[in-house]
């Protein structure tokens, strides 16, 4: 036992001085998982409003593969970005392997399905009089979709918070597209692995606090938020 | 301006709605009255293009189509003051920021209102609420206004306020209600019921 309260405590001390590795790995954590979460989010949102508004079998079969897209694990993913980035693959040119665009890449798609998906629950969940009273007041698709988000938005930020908190906790797509090289496209997830198979449990540690304290703030924010929500309701 | 024969809304193997004929005249007050469950939102919601799943025929130009609003027995009411509600749906037309204040503002005032404006959504009472969202219906200025128990939660005031704007307004009204409506109105009554509609016209 003695090694864990050695490791905990010289993680605080890397964390305290600012160890070089931690922060770059935390840095590139944080940095690849916005850009991954804003890009889905400016894509899914308007698909989720899409498929809400659109009554067909086709709107419902994707909503249905969206759903069991959540499922999919990352290591899946990695391996289909692997594929299509490496010198092989049909954009391999890109040179996507290996790089933390990559990285970005795979997250998308892991972010997308879940906030489609959690979007069109929230779009789904709204009175029914929303879309009514707009469509007997002949309001063009433009405000309707500002409407939508603004009467969904806390939906959509849960939305957007739990794909970012899936994203910046995964392991698979940062392994297996970004390589885990130092100081470019090394991650919390990908480091903690290998400082622990290596030994360097404090330097593990560190980033494992790192981790918990972003998702004790979304849980904290999420919490907040809901709060408000039902603030403004009563 | 719209031509209703035979219709029939059935839903789970019952008949929710049944009218044989209706007419609606370009300038008519039109009062649908009739029992719980007799089908009264069912038509509005049909004459509005809400509910498409029925049996009969329904005329009408485009033009009405596209400038037919609905308030609901129920209204709802967006995030934000009761002037930005009132001035939504003027977004779509074309006039200036100030402009749609004025109206809205117009419209509110004629309703009794005008001093909530600036007041939240959150925070009105059932009749104001109702007030509201007739203010908001009202201010697109509708080939045909359908409303869904108008006068419901109103006070006498209120009520008062409601019936001379309807009775001003210069388009077709039509009006669903349990009960009898004020005379003011001189609506021309369409009584629903259950299994089988009859018409009755109270116009002198």
């Amino acid at each position: 036992m003695q090694f864990l309260s050695e490791g905990v405590t010289h993680a605080f001390r890397l964390l305290i001085v600012g160890d070089a590795e931690v922060i770059s790995a935390a840095w590139n954590s944080v940095w690849i998982s916005i850009s991954a979460v804003l890009l889905a989010t400016a894509v899914s949102v308007p698909m989720a409003i899409v498929l809400y508004e659109t009554k067909s079998w086709v709107s419902s079969s994707l909503v249905v593969l969206f759903r069991a897209a959540l499922n999919l694990p990352t290591v899946f993913i990695g391996l289909v970005c692997y594929a299509v980035f490496s010198r092989q693959g049909p954009l391999g040119s890109a040179e996507l392997l290996y790089s933390p665009f990559g990285v970005v890449t795979g997250e998308f798609m892991l972010a997308v399905p879940i906030v489609v998906s959690l979007t069109f629950g929230t779009l789904q969940g709204l009175d029914t009089r929303i879309l009514e009273t707009m469509r007997t007041l002949h309001i063009g698709s433009r405000l309707r979709w500002i409407t939508y988000i603004s009467e969904a938005r806390l939906g959509m930020m849960v939305a957007v918070l739990t794909a970012f908190s899936r994203c910046i906790t995964e392991l698979g797509i940062a392994m297996m597209v970004g390589g885990n090289i130092k100081f470019h496209t090394r991650t919390l997830t990908t480091a903690t692995a290998l400082e622990t198979s290596r030994g360097e449990f404090a330097r593990g540690i560190a980033m494992c606090l790192i981790l918990l304290l972003i998702g004790g703030c979304i849980t904290v924010l999420l919490a907040w938020m809901q709060r408000t929500q039902e603030s403004i309701r009563e | 301006m719209i031509d209703v024969t035979d219709l029939k809304v059935v839903r789970q193997s019952r008949t929710i709605c049944q009218l044989d004929t209706l007419q609606i005249g370009s300038q008519d007050r039109i009062g649908i009255v009739g029992s719980n469950g007799s089908g009264k939102t069912t038509l509005l919601k049909v004459l509005a293009g809400l509910e498409t799943d029925y049996h009969g025929h329904m005329n009408g130009s485009p033009e009405v189509r596209n400038h037919t609003t609905y308030v609901h027995q129920s209204p709802f009411l967006f995030r934000g003051t009761v002037l930005q509600n009132v001035v939504f749906g003027l977004r779509m037309k074309k006039f200036g920021r100030r402009e749609r204040s004025q109206m809205a503002l117009a419209w509110l005032n004629a309703l009794g209102i005008a001093h909530l404006a600036e007041r939240s959504t959150q925070n009105l009472s059932g009749g104001e609420r109702r007030r509201t969202a007739m203010a908001r219906a009202l201010a697109v200025q509708p080939k045909l206004l359908l409303l869904d128990e108008p006068l419901a939660d109103l006070d006498p005031g209120g009520i008062d306020a409601v019936v001379r704007v309807i009775h001003e307004f210069p388009h077709a009204v039509v009006i669903a209600s349990p009960v009898t409506l004020p005379a003011e109105l001189s609506c021309r009554i369409v009584t629903l019921e259950r299994q089988k509609p009859h018409f009755a016209d109270a116009k002198p």
